[in-house]
């Protein structure tokens, strides 16, 4: 549905001065399909997305790569994408009522009959009151009814890219189930492209086809969902035994030592090798370069090459 | 086997009066053992927040009984509640907004341990800074940051530190590390386990994470609508929950290897193989 390849997003201060931010994201979105950009905080996932759909804050700037549809048409900025955040603050204006708010993202073609669609759009997302819900404000909502009143409003534009930025984030455990099951609905239902950025692994195993693990602003590893059920790279790994489990774990979580480098101070050779117990010395000078490893799976790490370390 | 720390009997705490009145908590009694965890999970506005405040001393219209240490703590006079809110503290509330911006991450700690008499000198105050810190795993050279300067996870060590530095013994934290990576996550309770264990606090853990809980809590309760649905040892309430509501909650927790289990079987026995999906009109 919508591709980006060689994704470069720069931070510039001043004239002539460029940091960048995001590196060389390859990122290929399907209708049908959700493809999860996981990673810690500060890797770039935001930023990604932001870039998408053309969305940067000012100072950002994303100046290498492209990105087109699938018909090989460039993708202008905001048409056929919409986002959904984790904060419904940031998208819901506390004076207006959510009618009128979805109103403004109908296009203007369906202005026409704009009740009706809105009902059915707030049906969609679950609620079984549309007319109830239209003529409320937003703080008379609960935080799971004002996620699923945003999500409508996203729906409204009918994009056929959905990008959901920690959709979840902020709500308790059968919320969330029940907002993500929706998500897979609609992305099943109207054949939408889902991008949703999240820190939780739980999540992704739950609702992705396909994972984009984004580490200090470049990709580290992709691939189908499967790929957490055994991934290569140590950063992923070590995200992964950070997790508490459900059926019980050792008396001490694996934490990541360290944090994640902010742009313009990221180390060289590749970028994860302070923090990562198999780093050598080819780690310290070469950035591994994302490599396939198997069918749709592929991996930046020196240890993680073909018959071991390259 | 000496008395519990924590005794809560009957709880019942209220909001609003006439037709607005709710009943936030209603009827809530356990109790938690020196040195123990006590995980409180449940949906958003089941009222484990309200419980907390109402233990800490911090609601008004609390009814029923709570005792820490054979203390009734709803009956303290105000110099008795001063000493009780040292020993018993909230931590991790908005660990940016419980910091004054202004004031480095050691000037703080300085701070609260000379307005308690704990530190007499300047240079006295000074040693226990860099003592506490060390104790919640940072470094005393961050002793001369602002909290803007710290992450997240450091600013969760600074409040830490500070709520030990006076000398509590029981702490809740409410909702401490659902804002945090998984990583920084992982740091922050081995530190909150390694307390326990080395220093007797006794914790009460409030959060969704249902296996944050199951690693961190010896006991759990589990809350809806302000009363207490189950509770007992956490590794059986939730392996072999009893009731409908915790199971509930169970089903609904993401689990990265249960996911891809649930979803390998479903795939393998409806033979989903959805194949190329057709591409869809791209916008012009
Ligand atoms: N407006 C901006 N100007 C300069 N740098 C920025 C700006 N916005 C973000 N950055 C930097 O870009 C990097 C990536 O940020 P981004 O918000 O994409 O992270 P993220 O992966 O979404 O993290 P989180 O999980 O915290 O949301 C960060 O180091 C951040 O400091
Ligand atoms: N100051 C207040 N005034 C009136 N009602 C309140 C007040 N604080 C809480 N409530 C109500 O009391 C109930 C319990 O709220 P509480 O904050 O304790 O829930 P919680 O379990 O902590 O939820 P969450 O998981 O979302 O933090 C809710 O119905 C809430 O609306
Ligand atoms: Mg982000
Ligand atoms: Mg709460």
């Amino acid at each position: 549905m919508l591709t980006a390849a060689g994704l470069g997003v720069g931070f510039l201060p001043e004239p002539g001065r460029r940091v960048a931010v995001v590196e060389g994201v390859d990122l290929c979105l399907r209708a049908g399909r959700t493809t999860a950009l996981v990673g810690e905080s500060g890797c770039g996932k935001s930023v990604t997305a932001a870039a998408l759909g053309g969305l940067l804050p000012r100072g950002l700037a994303r100046d290498r790569g492209e990105i087109r549809w699938a018909n090989g048409i460039p993708c202008r900025p905001g048409r056929g994408l919409a986002y959904v955040f984790q904060d419904p603050g940031e998208c819901l204006d506390p004076v207006f009522t959510i009618g009128s708010q979805i109103r403004e993202t109908l296009p203007p073609e369906e202005r026409g009959q704009a009740r009706a669609r809105m009902a059915a759009l707030l049906r969609t997302v679950g609620f079984a009151e549309p007319e109830r819900v239209l003529a409320s404000y937003p703080h008379q909502l609960s935080g799971g009814m004002q996620q699923r009143a945003m999500l409508a409003m996203a729906l409204a534009s009918r994009p056929r890219v959905l990008v959901a930025d920690e959709p979840t984030t902020a709500l308790d455990v059968t919320v969330q189930a029940k907002i993500l099951r929706l998500l897979a609905d609609l992305q099943r239902l109207e054949n939408l492209a889902v991008l949703l950025i999240t820190h939780n692994l739980g999540v992704v195993a739950e609702i992705a086809d396909e994972v984009h693990v984004m580490y200090a602003g470049r990709t580290v590893e992709s691939g189908p969902v499967e790929l957490l059920r055994n991934p290569r790279h140590p950063y992923v790994r070590g995200l992964l035994q950070a997790l508490p489990q459900l059926a019980g774990s050792a008396e001490r979580l694996a934490g990541i030592e360290g944090s994640v480098p902010s742009p313009g101070r990221r180390p060289a050779g590749c970028r994860f090798h302070p923090r990562c117990a198999e780093a050598r010395a080819l780690c310290r000078e070469k950035e591994p370069e994302l490599r396939s490893c198997a069918a749709g799976h592929a991996v930046a790490c020196w240890a993680c090459a073909e018959g071991g370390w390259a | 086997m000496s008395r519990p720390l924590l005794e809560v009997a009957n709880l019942r705490v209220a909001y609003g009066a006439g037709w607005r009145r709710v009943e936030a908590v209603r009827g809530v009694s356990f109790e938690i053992a020196r040195g123990r965890c006590l995980g409180v999970v449940g949906e958003s506005g089941s009222g484990k927040s309200t419980l907390a405040r109402a233990i800490l001393a911090l609601e008004d219209r609390v009814s029923g009984r709570i005792e820490f240490a054979g203390q009734d703590v709803l009956a303290l006079d105000r110099a008795a509640k001063r000493a009780f809110r040292r020993r018993a503290q909230m931590v991790f509330q908005d660990p940016l907004g419980s910091l004054n911006p202004r004031v480095q991450a050691g000037a703080a700690l300085a701070e609260v341990l000379r307005v308690h008499g704990l530190a007499g000198t300047r240079a006295e105050a000074a040693r226990q800074t860099a003592d506490w810190l060390e104790t919640v795993g940072l470094d005393p050279a961050y002793a001369g940051r602002f909290p803007h300067e710290l992450s997240g996870g450091q600013r969760q060590r600074v409040n830490l530190a500070r709520a030990l530095c006076v000398g509590a013994e029981f702490l809740v934290a409410d909702g401490p590390v659902s804002s945090l990576d998984v990583s920084v996550q992982a740091q922050i309770l081995n530190l909150l386990k390694s307390l326990q264990e080395t220093r007797g606090i006794t914790w009460m853990l409030i959060g969704h994470d249902l296996a944050v809980m199951r690693h961190m809590a010896d006991e759990v309760l589990v809350m809806k609508a302000g009363e207490v649905v189950e509770r007992g040892p956490a590794a059986d309430v939730l392996a072999r929950p009893l009731q409908a509501y915790t199971r509930e909650l169970l089903d609904a927790a993401p689990d990265v290897a249960r996911a891809l289990d649930r979803r390998a079987a479903a795939a393998a026995s409806l033979e989903l193989n959805r194949g190329p999906v057709p591409e869809q009109d791209v916008p012009a």
